[in-house]
C-alpha cells in the first residue's frame, strides 16, 4: 500500500514538472480541501449512522441480526467473539443494502477488535477488507440517481446487471481468498 | 418501492427499541458523538490517498496508463472508453462518479458505454479507499494477499459488467 502510494507520487511529481510544475501545489491543496469538505459530509452521514446503530445495539436487533448471520460469517471469517461477530453481520447487512455511509464506521470498529497489534492482517481482516471493497450492493442508488440527473430514458435498467456482477465480484474475491488460505494451510502441513 | 425501504427500517427501529424500553434519545446521542472522532482519526489517511489520486489525473499519468493497457482490456471485453474508470475506481470514489458523469455526457447515458460504465460503478466499492478507511485505526503494515485478491475480483466483475450489456 504505502509502496504503492510512494512510487505513484513520484512519478506524478516528474511528469507534472515536466508539462506544468506551477500547478503542482495548487492542486495538491485542492486535493486536501476537497477532502476536508467529503470529512465534513461524512461526519454529518456518520452521526445519523451511528446514532440509527446505536439504537438498534441497544435495543438488541443487533444480536438478533447476528444470528441469523451467523452460519454464513463462521465459514468467512472463522471464529470470532460475539460483539465483534455483531459488527461485521451488521456490516455486511448495511453493505447489502447500500447504506456504505453506516458501514464504515461498522467495518473500522470490527477492524479494531480484529487487530492483535502484531502488524500483521490476519484472515478475518482480509476477508473483511475483500468483503467490504468489492461490496455487495443490492440498490445502486447513487447510479441510478446520477442517471436521472444525465436524462435517462430508463434510469432503472442497469439494476439487473449491477445486481448480477456486485454479488459475483464478492462471491468470487471470497471464494479466491479461501483457495489462497487452503493453499497456504497445505503447505505449512507438508512442512 | 425502494424509496419507502430505508425510512420504514429506521422507522422500524425507532418504535422497537422504544417497546424494548430503550432510551432512544440518548441512545442516538451516544452514537452520534463518535462520529467526529471517527472522521478525526480518518481525516489523514483520506487526505494522503486523494492527494495521490489528484497527481495521477492531473500529471495525465491516469489517462497514460489508460491507453497503454486498452488494448489488453479491449482482448478481454473491456471497451476503451472505460478504461481510465476501471483505472481509478479502486481509488476514489467521488473521482469514479465525476468520470461516469463525464462519460454519460460525452457518449450519452442509455448507450452502451453509459450502461457499462454505471454497472461497473454500481457493482463494487473502491479497493484503495476503503482498505485505507478501515485500517486507519490498527496497527497493521502487512496486507498479504488482500488488496491483490480485492483487484483482481473487481476485474472480473468488471469484465462480467461489460458481458451483461451487451446481453441484457
Amino acid at each position: 500500500m504505502s509502496k504503492i502510494w510512494f512510487w505513484c507520487i513520484v512519478f506524478s511529481i516528474c511528469v507534472i514538472l515536466y508539462i506544468n510544475p506551477e500547478i503542482l501545489l495548487p492542486s495538491m491543496l485542492e486535493a486536501s480541501e476537497n477532502t476536508l469538505k467529503l470529512c465534513l459530509s461524512l461526519c454529518a452521514i456518520y452521526s445519523v449512522w451511528l446514532g440509527i446503530l446505536q439504537v438498534m445495539e441497544d435495543s438488541g436487533i443487533n444480536k438478533k441480526l447476528s444470528k441469523i448471520l451467523s452460519p454464513v460469517t463462521k465459514k468467512i471469517f472463522g471464529n470470532l467473539d460475539d460483539a465483534t461477530n455483531e459488527l461485521i453481520c451488521m456490516n455486511i447487512s448495511c453493505n447489502i443494502l447500500g447504506m456504505g455511509g453506516a458501514a464504515t464506521p461498522l467495518g473500522m470498529r470490527a477492524m479494531q477488535r480484529l487487530d492483535d497489534g502484531s502488524g500483521k492482517a490476519n484472515r478475518a481482516m482480509m476477508m473483511l477488507i475483500i468483503f467490504a471493497s468489492t461490496s455487495m450492493q443490492i440498490l445502486p442508488t447513487t447510479v441510478i440517481g446520477l442517471r436521472i440527473t444525465a436524462g435517462s430514458t430508463s434510469p432503472s435498467d442497469i439494476m439487473l446487471p449491477t445486481i448480477i456482477a456486485a454479488v459475483f465480484t464478492t462471491v468470487i474475491g471470497i471464494v479466491i481468498a479461501m483457495l489462497i488460505e487452503k493453499i497456504k494451510e497445505r503447505t505449512s502441513n507438508k512442512k | 418501492m425502494s424509496i419507502y425501504l430505508l425510512p420504514v427500517l429506521i422507522l422500524l427501529v425507532f418504535v422497537y427499541a422504544k417497546i424494548k424500553k430503550v432510551n432512544v434519545y440518548n441512545s442516538f446521542t451516544n452514537g452520534a458523538k463518535q462520529s467526529l472522532g471517527v472522521v478525526v482519526n480518518i481525516f489523514p489517511f483520506l487526505v494522503t490517498i486523494m492527494i495521490m489520486v489528484q497527481l495521477i489525473r492531473i500529471s495525465g499519468l491516469a489517462s497514460l496508463l489508460a491507453k497503454a493497457i486498452s488494448p489488453a482490456f479491449n482482448l478481454i471485453g473491456i471497451p476503451q472508453e472505460l478504461c481510465e474508470l476501471v483505472i481509478l475506481k479502486p481509488f476514489s470514489g467521488n473521482g469514479s462518479l465525476a468520470i461516469l458523469n463525464d462519460i454519460y455526457s460525452t457518449y450519452g447515458v442509455d448507450s452502451y458505454i453509459g450502461r457499462c460504465a454505471s454497472v461497473i460503478v454500481g457493482s463494487c466499492d473502491t479497493v484503495f479507499y476503503v482498505t485505507t478507511l478501515y485500517l486507519s485505526n490498527t496497527k497493521v503494515k502487512k496486507l498479504f494477499y488482500a488488496v491483490p485478491v480485492a483487484l483482481l475480483a473487481t476485474l472480473l466483475g468488471t469484465i462480467l459488467s461489460c458481458l451483461l450489456c451487451r446481453i441484457m
